[in-house]
């Protein structure tokens, strides 16, 4: 083979080997592109919900009210019989059936959402106003073209009646999308106009600080002694053998742990953040101590001496030079390690945070949800206003888990500039 | 040429033998290195310089398999008692390394750190003092001074290692330890630093190890010579360059053999 | 002496190099005093023009191993034995070139003189050129064999130098007493004496450079 043939081989080898990265690349932005694709489309849905319009007569005598009323003489007001009065006011209905067909347009909550809005628009008394009632599921998976209307009654979840009154309030333009602040704002609910996943967050947000408060300083000086002080046996062998064990085992161990110990043993409250935030911290344990020894292991020898040679002891060279370079490392390890944590599921089904929880947690130790159990939980509804739920909750799930790995990237490029 | 003083006798090796693990570094060191002059040690690679500057500041402690016998005496006192305390030990004897190696932390603090950890500036005052002081002896102040919150790496090599001989007097020791300081630097860079260690030897005494005759026969007074872990020849460095008593000495500075 | 060669070769030929100059010009050097004393003693004036252009390529190389010294300590920074070598080639080049200023200087003096002038005037500068001669040629024999013996020899023998100057300078003197109308010619076989004895200064100094680099110190009687 001549001189020519052989370098056109290399150079035809080189854009081969090129365009299997692009191809790979290609591959795998196709298959994220095609999940997003997904999830969005589904899930933007839930953003929004359906609402009816209604005009509020806010008399005294409609409400009620004496001529100066009390707090008292409000708390006592009657506000299911207030809304029901004008919700029938809206269409004719004239049988009980019929009659009970319009109200289950409504949201379940209605006299709750109004007695929100009198109770804090107290300014408004004697006045009309129009307040928007968040419609009932069906007619919102309805209205968001969910359901087809071509199929008889029977099969229909929105009956012959109720799709009169529907066509009526589109005509008036009584009905409308507007944002679904019950998403952030609620916790559970078997109702799927009204369920948020506020608790599941508020679950997930407390689990990952416990965590990171438990896992990341004993973590941290777990591997700076491994790495730093402890002698070079076999029992030291043996350790690092073990934690690099512990990071592959599968977190569904960890739950058993969690139930096993934490919940049995020592009866520590189910289905708290506290129980799972303790339980994902000993599954993110390993995850932090692995890169933070290596970015310990990292940091030349030049440094220690250099710090020796000064006069600083071996803990005031270690803590005060070798870690503070080691960070990035670590940073980027623990952020990740937790990223990780965010997303598990197996081990928190097992301590109980599968429960259905109405009430968004105030505290670590009320019973919550987390993230990913409430899109299990949601997925294995048979509603379908759950299904864009559940997408929803995927994409604030992707959200989180990029904020992040930003911030983790962030983190290791502000502290890398110190480095250089 | 300076003259050679009849300086008392700071630092004295008493049949000192180093050890990694099975094989011998070091065999049957005897040296004497005296007050406010520079001692320079030469010889080829491997021959066990390093391994005794190093045993001076006890740096060799850190390394696990390293074993000495034998004593150095600082001052008449035997640095390897068991009563030492390396930290105090390390603040009197100051080491600057063959790679220059600055925290990357600010110019400041690079200076600051040794007095604040050893207690010796309390008020931020006395730290600037001390660091101002320190920059100045190191002959870097004025190219320094503008921009002290600049973090030490970003200095050009020559000016690092100047850093690091600041760093290493701020604590004020009495005997300052090179490892070839200049070898990893250009000719002007290692011109300014011959030129402060000759100011420095006033002060502080000076052990160097070097690569290089010409530049021990530029900085220092006297010169001692090794090769395989020992000794071969001590003595003023103007009669080692001149006329070496020993056969192997000639032959190694004169480039026949190392 | 170390027979090690250096590690960098070219620094081993450099000062071998510079060694040879110096022997070759001594060599040079020795070649003008035998003609200088040749021609002195048979008043051959012809031969002058030829010395003097010998004396012009000694100082010629005087230059070129100035030149090889200065290369050689710039470079080289040599240290100990090589530092000698060095600075005693130096010193040794500079005798070497006076060496032959004063043969020169000598030859010149002869071509007033008359062919008829007395034999025994010119046998006693005869017998003085020869123990100078004799001189250089062991000097730089202790040179080539770099020898402190050989050197201590010259070193010694300078005495019998001043000697038979001192005797020459008599017979001359006579020489003048005799008969004024002798004082030109005296005068120059006096500087001829003159010079052969400055000749023999600078010869003695040549060992005591031998013996330094050798020795790596001064000789002390």
């Amino acid at each position: 083979m001549t001189k020519e043939q052989r370098l056109k081989k290399r150079y035809s080898a080189e854009k081969r080997f090129k365009a299997y990265g692009i191809i790979s690349v290609c591959a795998a932005l196709l298959f994220v592109g095609i999940l997003v694709f997904k999830v969005f489309s589904e899930g933007s849905g839930a953003f929004v919900k359906t609402a009816i319009q209604l005009e509020l007569d806010l008399s005294k005598e409609k409400l009620n009210l004496p001529e100066k009323p009390t707090k008292e003489d409000f708390e006592n007001i009657d506000f299911y019989d207030f809304a029901q009065q004008h919700i029938l006011k809206i269409y004719p209905a004239i049988t009980t059936k019929e009659k009970k067909e319009l109200l289950t347009l409504f949201s379940s909550d209605f006299e709750y959402e109004v007695k929100d809005f009198i109770l804090s628009n107290q300014n408004l008394i004697g006045q009309k106003v129009f307040f928007k009632i968040t419609a009932a599921s069906d007619l919102d998976q309805m209205h968001k073209g969910n359901y087809t209307r071509d199929i008889p009654e029977e099969r229909r979840k929105v009956s012959n009646f109720q799709l009169t009154i529907y066509d009526f309030l589109l005509k008036e333009n009584k009905i409308s999308k507007i944002f679904n602040n019950y998403l952030f704002s609620n916790g559970d609910s078997r109702n799927p106009e009204i369920a948020g996943i506020g608790g599941a967050m508020l679950g997930s947000f407390f689990s990952i600080i416990v965590c990171l408060i438990i896992s990341f300083p004993i973590a941290l000086l777990a591997a700076v002694y491994l790495e730093e002080f402890a002698p070079k046996n076999a029992f030291t062998d043996f350790i690092e053998i073990n934690i690099n064990n512990l990071a592959a085992v599968p977190s569904i161990v960890f739950g058993l742990l969690g139930l096993g110990i934490l919940l049995n043993v020592f009866e520590l409250p189910r289905s708290t953040s506290l129980v799972g935030g303790i339980t994902l911290a000993l599954m993110t344990l390993p995850r932090i101590i692995i890169p933070c020894r290596a970015s310990l292991k990292a940091v030349p020898p030049s440094i220690r001496e250099g710090a020796l040679a000064v006069g600083a002891s071996k803990v005031q060279s270690v803590m005060h030079h070798v870690v503070p370079l080691a960070m990035p490392g670590t940073l980027s390890g623990t952020i990740i390690g937790l990223a990780q944590a965010l997303g598990e599921t197996a081990p928190l089904l097992l301590i109980g945070m599968v429960a259905f929880v109405v009430q968004v947690p105030g505290t670590p130790m009320d019973p919550s949800s987390s993230l990913p159990v409430q899109v299990y939980l949601w997925s294995e509804s048979a509603e379908r206003g759950f299904v864009e739920k559940t997408s929803a909750t995927i994409m604030m799930l992707l959200g989180f888990l990029i904020a992040m790995n930003s911030i983790a990237v962030y983190a290791r490029q502000k502290f890398e500039k110190k480095w250089i | 040429m300076d003259l050679i003083m009849d300086n008392k006798i700071k630092i004295k090796s008493n049949n000192l033998n180093v050890f990694y693990g099975q094989k011998q570094a070091l065999f049957d060191i005897n040296l004497e290195i005296n007050q406010n002059e520079v001692t320079a040690l030469i010889g080829p690679s491997g021959c066990g310089k390093s391994t005794f500057i190093r045993c001076i500041n006890r740096m060799n402690d850190v390394i696990d398999i390293c074993r000495m016998e034998g004593q150095i005496q600082i001052d008449d006192k035997n640095i390897y008692d068991p009563g030492v305390d390396v930290v105090q030990l390390r603040e009197k004897v100051g080491m600057v390394f063959q790679k220059p190696n600055p925290f990357p932390k600010s110019i400041y603090e690079n200076v600051s750190y040794g007095p604040k950890i050893h207690g010796i500036g309390e008020s931020k005052d006395d730290l600037d003092q001390i660091v101002e002081n320190s920059l100045k002896r190191a002959a870097l102040w004025n190219e320094v001074k503008d921009r002290l919150e600049e973090p030490g790496t970003s200095l050009s090599g020559g000016q690092q290692q100047r850093l690091c001989i600041a760093r290493a007097i701020s604590v004020n020791p009495e005997i300052i330890l090179m490892d070839e300081p200049c070898s990893a630097l250009d000719p002007i860079a290692t011109a300014k630093i011959e030129e402060l260690i000759d100011e420095l030897k006033k002060t502080f005494t000076i052990v160097i190890v070097t690569h290089s005759m010409a530049q021990a026969v530029r900085v220092s007074q006297k010169t001692g010579f090794f090769h395989m872990g020992k000794i071969i020849e001590v003595g003023t460095t103007e009669q080692i360059f001149k006329n070496p008593t020993n056969n192997m000495t000639q032959d190694y500075i004169t480039g026949r053999f190392g | 002496m170390t027979n090690d060669t250096h590690i960098v070769k070219s620094y081993g030929e450099e000062l071998q190099f510079l060694n040879d100059s110096i022997i070759q010009m001594g060599s040079l050097t020795e070649s003008l005093l035998t003609d200088s004393m040749n021609a002195i003693t048979i008043l051959d004036k012809d031969a002058v023009d030829r010395i003097v252009q010998s004396d012009k390529k000694i100082n010629e190389y005087r230059a070129k191993i100035d030149t090889q010294i200065m290369t050689i300590l710039v470079k080289r920074a040599p240290m100990a034995i090589d530092l000698r070598v060095a600075i005693s080639a130096l010193r040794i080049s500079q005798d070497l070139e006076r060496i032959g200023d004063l043969a020169k200087g000598s030859a010149k003096k002869i071509v007033p003189l008359p062919e008829d002038l007395s034999q025994t005037l010119l046998d006693s500068l005869k017998r003085l050129g020869n123990t100078v001669k004799n001189q250089l040629n062991k000097t730089l024999d202790a040179y080539i064999k770099k020898s402190k013996e050989g050197a201590i020899e010259v070193i010694k023998l300078d005495e019998n130098v001043n000697e038979l100057t001192y005797l020459s300078i008599k017979e001359i003197l006579n020489f003048l007493s005799k008969d004024n109308k002798n004082l030109e010619f005296a005068t120059n076989l006096l500087f001829v004496a003159k010079n052969l004895e400055r000749a023999g200064d600078h010869i003695r100094r040549i060992s005591e450079n031998i013996y330094y680099l050798v020795e790596g110190d001064y000789y002390k009687k």
